[in-house]
């Protein structure tokens, strides 16, 4: 039976094309849909579990956006008073603070990255942000380290680094965090500041309003992250700061991700949506190309009855077509998918502020299985009740009254 | 011992009015059988055919098939029958459209489940002079040289009943002379052959000759004689 499956699907080609093309554009999309959603879920989630601060306080002046500072490695080139720090120290609820100074490489820069990227100093001593992510733990960090975000090449690790005119040894890096800390450059807060004061390029004013050979770097902070004490309420801490007179922006990290949680859930409910329309369409279309196949090949089937197959053999004929058909549509669907799904992504990226480093082999693995399993399931279920049909077929009738392929 | 052995064997219809092209047939082939059944078309015909192939169950009466009652077979049971002991040739040209000559021959093999006998199917096919045309697909044919590959398919498995349905439909007179000679060929083997015709040219060459009229079947071979 498995040559007469072969040869119904290959020497009846054109019908067979058609059968898989459905196969294929609906398992494509599926994939494509269970790539993204879990690719966007699994980074919010990791974003959430990882992000470590409550809230950050920014520049009241700065316009920086909160998604692009949290998701994306936009480089914010933003300053407060360091004495901000020691004001933030006061306010109710606080677990733990930590300072951040941002600035930025630059594109044209010798032996770094393409584009510019954000470079943020950090404060060893209060950290709590990095030190999760970073395996040898934060405290040994020297003056000319620098630490490299999750999407940087493992090459560099224990190599010398060119940034900002400087040498820099690379002890390290993060694990990914599914955010733009992943593409972010981290140095000693004291290092970066001692860089922008004496980097000529880093005062180019496009990069910054503040002009370094005029202003001391260590009187700056860019933001501030804050951890809070168990069962203190983000918005009241919120609150709170607006009525201190900080001149302060606080932002909301829970807050920033249940929004963007929120326009990814919209979007994929209507992807959603327009997958199960096409795989209501994929299996009525199926179903229809099987019976007419079923219907066009009676005759045939009431000869292979009538010369001893039993009524297993034309149920497992008809099923066993379908399903390889469906099969073979599921495989190529789902690599087409998985191909297309790291530039896709790549474009959501931009859209949601997400990271794709939480697009893993392991995801990919995830996804072809379940788009080639599907496409069985949809293979089977399309061509059960011709199958059925065709085997209970009363093979006299069959050959009398059934039409010649 | 006989082959199989119909006894008052009815079969009914119901299309709008009821329809009874086997009121009470009985026949019985023995090995070498070699039975013609004559009758105008439309008469019930192939519906003893169908009946004796196990593909029709009859409404009354009793059918043995290698001394069991047909009746009390299981449907798996009838296949297997079907495929190893019955060789059919039906009316219409019909092949798996699938598959090329040679792989429609190798089929029969795997539904008896026995490896092929490749030889076996190139002596078939040269026989029925098919030979050239061993890879083309039945479309590719012409009505007369699918009804000889039905002709070899029918005797591939060297089955015990042969039932041919007008075998000699959409041959020349060639070819028509070859699958007579092929049937005779057959009981002379020790198969029981019986051959369906509305030409008593082909029927006269038959070991036995029966007509089938209001649903009776008349031995009408003395008669002819």
């Amino acid at each position: 039976m498995f040559m007469l499956i072969w040869k119904n699907i290959s020497r009846r080609r054109t019908q067979s094309v058609l059968t898989v093309a459905i196969t294929l554009l609906t398992i494509f999309v599926f994939v494509m849909v269970m790539g993204i959603y879990q690719t966007m879920n699994t980074g919010l989630e990791l974003s959430r579990q990882r992000l470590g601060a409550d809230a950050v306080l920014l520049p009241k002046y700065s316009t920086a956006d909160s998604g692009d500072l949290l998701f994306t490695a936009l480089p914010e080139n933003i300053y407060m008073p360091a004495e901000t720090v020691e004001q933030a120290k006061s306010l109710e609820g606080v677990a733990a603070l930590s300072p951040q100074f941002y600035a930025q490489t630059l594109s044209l820069s010798c032996c770094e990255p393409g584009e510019e990227a954000r470079v943020i100093g950090f404060d060893p001593e209060t950290d709590f942000i990095l030190a999760p992510y970073l395996d040898g733990g934060i405290s040994n960090i020297k003056e000319n380290d620098m630490i490299m975000g999750g999407n940087f090449d493992d090459d560099f690790v224990g190599s010398n680094y060119l940034a900002l005119g400087n040498k820099f040894y690379v002890p390290m890096k993060l694990q990914p965090t599914g955010t733009g800390m992943d593409s972010t450059l981290f140095m000693h807060i004291d290092t970066l500041r001692r860089l922008c004061r004496e980097s000529e390029a880093l005062n180019t004013e496009y990069l910054t309003n503040i002009d370094w050979r005029e202003d001391d770097p260590f009187a700056y902070v860019s933001v501030i992250m804050i951890k809070l004490q168990e069962g203190v309420d983000p918005d009241d801490f919120a609150m709170q700061v607006e009525k201190s007179g900080m001149n302060v922006r606080c932002v909301l990290t829970g807050a920033t991700i249940s929004s963007l949680q929120g326009q990814l859930e919209v979007t994929m409910r209507v992807m959603l949506a327009l997958w199960l329309a096409s795989m209501i369409i994929a299996i009525l279309s199926l179903t229809g190309r099987f019976s007419a196949l079923a219907k066009e090949r009676k005759k045939e089937i009431g000869l292979l009855r009538a010369i001893g197959a039993r009524k297993q053999q034309i149920f497992g004929l008809i099923i066993g077509e379908a399903c390889t058909m469906a099969l073979i549509g599921g495989v190529i669907g789902s690599v087409l998918a998985l191909l297309c799904m790291g530039p896709v992504i790549d474009m959501l990226k931009e859209a949601f502020k997400l990271s794709p480093s939480v697009w893993s082999t392991d995801l990919a693995v995830l996804c072809g299985t379940a788009g080639v399993v599907l496409a069985g399931i949809l293979g089977f279920a399309a061509a059960l009740l011709p199958a059925s049909k065709s085997a209970s077929l009363d093979p006299q009738t069959a050959i009398t009254q059934g039409e010649v392929a | 011992m006989e082959i199989c052995k119909l006894e008052n064997i009815r079969k009914d219809y119901r299309m709008g009015e009821l329809v009874t092209p086997l009121k009470d047939v009985s026949l019985t082939v023995n090995p070498g059988d070699f039975i013609a059944v004559e009758g105008p078309s439309g008469i019930g015909k192939s519906t003893l055919l169908y009946v004796m192939g196990l593909l029709l169950q009859s409404d009354n009466g009793t059918y043995t098939f290698d001394d069991k009652d047909v009746s009390l077979l299981s449907d798996g049971e009838k296949s297997d029958l079907r495929s190893k002991k019955i060789g059919f040739l039906f009316q219409d040209a019909t092949l798996i459209q699938a598959l090329t000559l040679r792989e429609n021959l190798i089929f029969s093999y795997n539904l008896i489940k026995k490896s092929p006998d490749l030889k076996r199917v190139d002596e078939l096919l040269y026989r029925f002079g098919l030979d050239d045309r061993a890879n083309f697909l039945p479309h590719q044919l012409s009505g007369g040289q699918r009804r000889r590959l039905m002709a070899a398919r029918c005797i591939i498995h060297e089955p015990s009943l042969i039932l041919a349905d007008e075998p000699t439909n959409d041959l020349d007179e060639h070819w028509s002379n070859e699958i007579i000679a092929m049937l005779q060929q057959e009981a002379q083997r020790g198969a029981g052959i019986v051959m369906v015709t509305h030409n008593s040219r082909w029927a006269q060459l038959a070991g036995s000759r029966y007509r089938l009229d209001d649903g009776v079947l008349t031995d009408i071979t003395k008669e002819e004689i």
